[in-house]
């Protein structure tokens, strides 16, 4: 609640009331819960937000086993499994930076903010590794897939000797991609949303702005970032291991 | 929902946390109790993935899945302390989505008859692939 | 100020207040800035004003090309291409649903309203509302780059293969942003409203002493957060389809287009209920006002609210009776469609039974409450008939259908917008507007909309379909006479943005009660304070008019001597 902004009659807060309180609550813990409230409905509507997509997964799944079966050759989950340590590992630095932050502890919270960043950007560049590589093979969506049968991932031709990258197109394989690309896409622009976030969240903590009753903002973007990370929870076995 | 507490901050059992600290201070070894749960059920998820039990699989990776889920949810944030409201929002976003999953999962599954009539009329086009060039 | 002495309610005190949260701060830069609720819900009136406007000039120009049944061919058109006259109702639909009807009452009046019937001095979060008048423009202005653009011509429900299966279209792109960005303002707003109801209710006001306005608004954000999500991914998607050629929806790739009817009716149709619950909101409180009567029966009408939200999640398929969704669950959301008439029903009778032996004040916004009444009437009860599913068969895509959504969203939305802005304008800006010019033009308003729509449900009925510029010269009567209904409407709508925006300047100004409302928000200044209030409000009930007496110095009512004794004696406590 920094920005100044042109508001009358100042002067007629008492005295006592912190600086942090805006105009309209009473106390610091009612503008915490209100403010907690509120983003505990935004976590609800990103919820139903994803649920679209996790509708269109179970959709294509339910009807098209096999195709399900193959895809999951494309993608290692030995990556999967690593952004999936990294991305639980940022959630406890983020549930920490609220333990630093109610307890005024300025170097603990600076630390566990900036590790939760560095998670999301590991998190990003092993992302990055495994996007290049399925648009480097054409493993990607709908009417654009074309895998060579030279790429075919080798665990594939090993199970499935005669299988052609032709076989799999006529199959609908790029759909599987789509909500793939679609999923982990979306689900990586909320990543890309809570670094910045955590930025701005580094940035007031060195400005030493948060204290034991004004703390709002650490606890609220770190409920920002376990919905993602519990996001992350579900994609991780649908897309990687079950096949 | 054990200890849905409300308002107040219940710091009395939590001798670190300071006077007039709001709301519920997590000890650290609770936070990292929680973290190596949840490093434990994801060795497991990928162990039992690689067990073929046919349609177990699903059901078993969906079930370790909402399990972690409900720890980062119940600890991490803090919804064990938190006013038993925030918890219904969450409880009430998800058997929307349920519903919503489930119906139109339903009602796909009785109209696939259709669409596999469509497909076979109109089969997808397939397209020359390029190698890629690092084999 | 606060506490003091009981005065004997008379003329005297100052009742029209100099410095107000109009004028206390002035410039352009501190309306842009605001966090006053207030400022921001007049910022919100005025651009669904602009969006009504913006409406209703397509469909006045739908209605003049239909004046002639045409015949084959372009030159045989009236006023609109065949191409045009697509693009016309496509952006009259998507207009007039995500500018005008989805936002139009909680955006503006329940902004305005909420903080205020709970004696608060503002939403409890006042940045996120600000931030969600900018995405509502953004929307505007994506809006007005898909007219300038070359329109669209796909019809407001977007569907795939038709929309997102065509050449990359740049307008198109446009409309699916300006849905997904006015998708989270009206999230945003919802979420703000819980929480402030959550937050902000005064000591001593239980959720059951609430105004009925207020029961209605939550119920209409618990849907604006649930449900308003699964456009913004829909409608997000099928963006990138368009773009990328992705094959989710779209049958050529290898994708569902029945899905995205499931996805995108998710959403439409509990949007059918944001539109028109805040109506019923509205409505609760006139009637009661103008009637000076405990509502009858507050705990039906308030879980109603609920129960109509809760249902409409339940009744998306029936959009969808003829497009390929399986027949089994055709018939479950018959069934459950019919299901929705019992809530509404129970706030129709609640009204009615309030109107019973009431004082009825035959003011412009209760004769706007008693077309409501009407309208929502025929509207609703023409939808049981689209329920069956073996009339809905014979009846789809044609004007019944027109007809009945109309008088329903359009029927009740439009008349409790402006019954709520008759209502509500002495105190969003402290002026009164001209009775007289009101009252004629509500009764015009009635009359254009039956004159309207009546003729349509009959040539629904005989088969005419719905988006076609031309037609059969034995549905003619029907089309002229509803275009003569549509200009009635029309003009009506105009009269009133002229003697409202002519009572800004010329208006007698008034007094802080002037109907005898009963809820918190008249017992401040009229226009109110920045703060909203200048003194601690006392929460009496909602709809204890018997509180309020009629002082013919001030026209207008002030609180008894009685009621004003809880506030010194609450001040005593302090």
């Amino acid at each position: 609640m920094s920005t100044g902004v042109a508001e009358p009659e100042k002067s007629q807060a008492l005295p006592e009331r912190p600086k942090e309180l805006a105009m309209h609550f009473d106390s610091l813990h009612q503008q915490y819960n209100a403010g907690k409230l509120g983003v505990w409905l935004f976590l609800g509507q990103e919820l139903l937000f994803f649920c679209g997509l996790f509708t269109a997964y179970a959709v294509y799944r339910g009807n098209h086993q096999e195709m399900f079966h193959y895809a999951h050759y494309f993608l290692d989950w030995k990556l999967g499994g690593l952004n999936t340590v990294v991305l639980l590992t940022s959630s406890l630095t983020a549930a920490w930076s609220v333990r630093a932050a109610q307890l005024e502890q300025r170097k603990t919270l600076i630390a566990t903010l900036v590790i939760t960043f560095l998670c999301a950007a590991a998190f990003m560049v092993v992302k990055y590794i495994e996007y290049s590589h399925k648009i480097h093979i054409g493993a990607v969506w709908s009417s654009h897939f074309a895998v060579a049968d030279a790429d075919l991932p080798a665990a594939l031709t090993e199970r499935y000797p005669d299988i052609k990258g032709e076989d799999l197109q006529r199959m609908g394989m790029g759909t599987f991609f789509a909500i793939y690309f679609c999923m982990t896409g979306l689900h990586g622009i909320h990543v890309l949303v809570g670094m910045g976030l955590y930025i701005w969240l580094i940035i007031r903590a060195v400005r030493g702005d948060f204290n034991r009753k004004y703390y709002g903002a650490v606890d609220f973007v770190a409920l920002y970032w376990h919905i993602v990370d519990i996001i992350w929870i579900f994609l991780f076995p649908l897309l990687y291991l079950i096949g | 929902m054990t200890e849905a507490t409300a308002d107040h901050a219940h710091h009395d059992h939590h001798d670190e946390a300071l006077p007039g600290t709001i709301g519920h201070v997590s000890h650290w070894q609770t936070l990292v109790k929680v973290l190596v749960t949840l490093l434990a059920l994801t060795v497991i998820t990928v162990l039992v993935a690689q067990v073929d039990l046919g349609r177990l699989n699903v059901v078993g990776a969906i079930g370790i899945a909402c399990v972690k889920a409900s720890i980062v949810a119940m600890w991490f944030m803090h919804l064990r302390y938190d006013k038993r409201f925030n918890f219904w929002i969450l409880v009430g976003s998800i058997a929307f989505v349920a519903w919503m999953v489930g119906y139109i999962l339903f009602d796909s599954a009785l109209y696939q008859d259709n669409i596999r009539e469509y497909r076979e009329a109109h089969p997808l086009p397939t397209r020359p692939a390029t190698p890629s060039g690092d084999h | 100020m606060a506490g003091g002495t009981v005065e004997e309610p008379s003329s005297g005190d100052v009742i029209h207040p100099k410095v107000h949260y109009l004028n206390a701060t002035k410039g352009l830069k501190s309306w842009l800035v605001t966090l006053d609720h207030k400022r921001i819900a007049i910022m919100y009136l005025i651009a669904v004003s602009v969006a009504l406007l913006l409406g209703g000039f397509w469909a006045v120009l739908l209605r003049t090309e239909l004046l002639s049944p045409g015949g084959v061919g372009e030159q045989a058109n009236f006023v609109l291409s065949n191409d045009w006259y697509n693009k016309a109702f496509t952006l009259h639909g998507a207009i007039m649903v995500f500018l005008f009807i989805i936002p139009g009452i909680p955006a503006s009046l329940g902004n305005f309203i909420l903080p205020m019937q709970l004696g608060a001095k503002d939403l409890a979060l006042p940045r996120i509302n600000l931030f969600s008048w900018y995405l509502y423009i953004m929307g505007l202005i994506f809006f007005l780059g898909v007219l300038f653009l070359g329109g669209l011509d796909t019809g407001w429900t977007l569907y795939p293969p038709l929309s997102s299966g065509r050449p990359v279209q740049m307008s198109l792109i446009f409309a699916y942003t300006a849905v997904f960005i006015l998708g989270f303002s009206s999230i945003l707003t919802g979420l703000n409203f819980i929480a402030t109801i959550h937050k902000l209710r005064p000591r001593g006001m239980t959720m059951y002493k609430m105004p009925l306005f207020l029961w209605a608004l939550y119920a209409t954000s618990l849907i604006q957060v649930l449900a308003t999500p699964v456009i913004g991914l829909t409608l997000g998607l099928s963006m990138i389809e368009h773009v990328f050629k992705v094959g989710i929806f779209l049958p050529q790739y290898g994708g569902d287009p029945v899905m995205y009817q499931h996805f995108f009716w998710f959403y439409s149709h509990p949007a059918v209920y944001i539109m028109v619950l805040p109506a019923m909101g509205v409505q609760s409180e006139l009637i009661a006002v103008y009637s000076r009567k405990h509502v009858f029966g507050y705990k039906a009408i308030a879980w109603s609210s609920i129960a109509i939200a809760a249902i409409g999640f339940l009744v998306w398929g029936h959009h969808m009776f003829v497009s390929g969704q399986s027949p089994t669950a055709g018939i479950v959301f018959s069934f459950l469609t019919f299901l929705v008439a019992i809530p509404s029903a129970i706030k129709v009778f609640n009204w009615v039974a309030t109107l019973y032996r009431g004082s009825i004040d035959f003011k412009a916004p209760m004769i706007y409450a008693l077309a409501f009444i009407y309208l929502f009437g025929i509207g609703g009860l023409t939808g049981l008939f689209l329920a069956s599913i073996a009339t809905n068969v014979h009846l789809h895509d044609t004007y019944f259908v027109i007809a009945h959504f109309h008088m329903v969203m359009v029927g009740s939305v439009l008349t409790a917008f402006l019954g709520g802005v008759h209502h509500w304008w002495p105190k969003l800006v402290g002026r009164m507007y001209n009775e007289t010019l009101a009252r004629i033009c509500a009764v015009l308003v009635f009359v254009g909309f039956n004159v309207t729509f009546m003729p349509q449900f009959v040539a629904g009925t005989r088969g005419m379909p719905r988006r076609y510029a031309n037609y059969l010269d034995e549905f003619t009567i029907f089309h002229q006479v509803s275009t003569v209904g549509a200009y009635i409407l029309g003009a009506a709508v105009v009269i009133q943005a002229g003697y409202l925006v002519h009572s800004l300047f010329k208006g007698k100004k008034a007094p802080p009660n002037p109907y005898g409302g009963a809820s918190i928000e008249w017992q401040s200044t009229s226009p109110p304070d920045f703060h909203n209030f200048t003194e601690e409000p006392i929460t009496t009930g909602a709809y204890d008019f018997e509180n309020w007496q009629y002082i013919s110095e001030d026209e207008g009512y002030k609180l008894k001597p009685k009621v004003l004794v809880t506030r010194q004696s609450l001040s005593e406590v302090h």
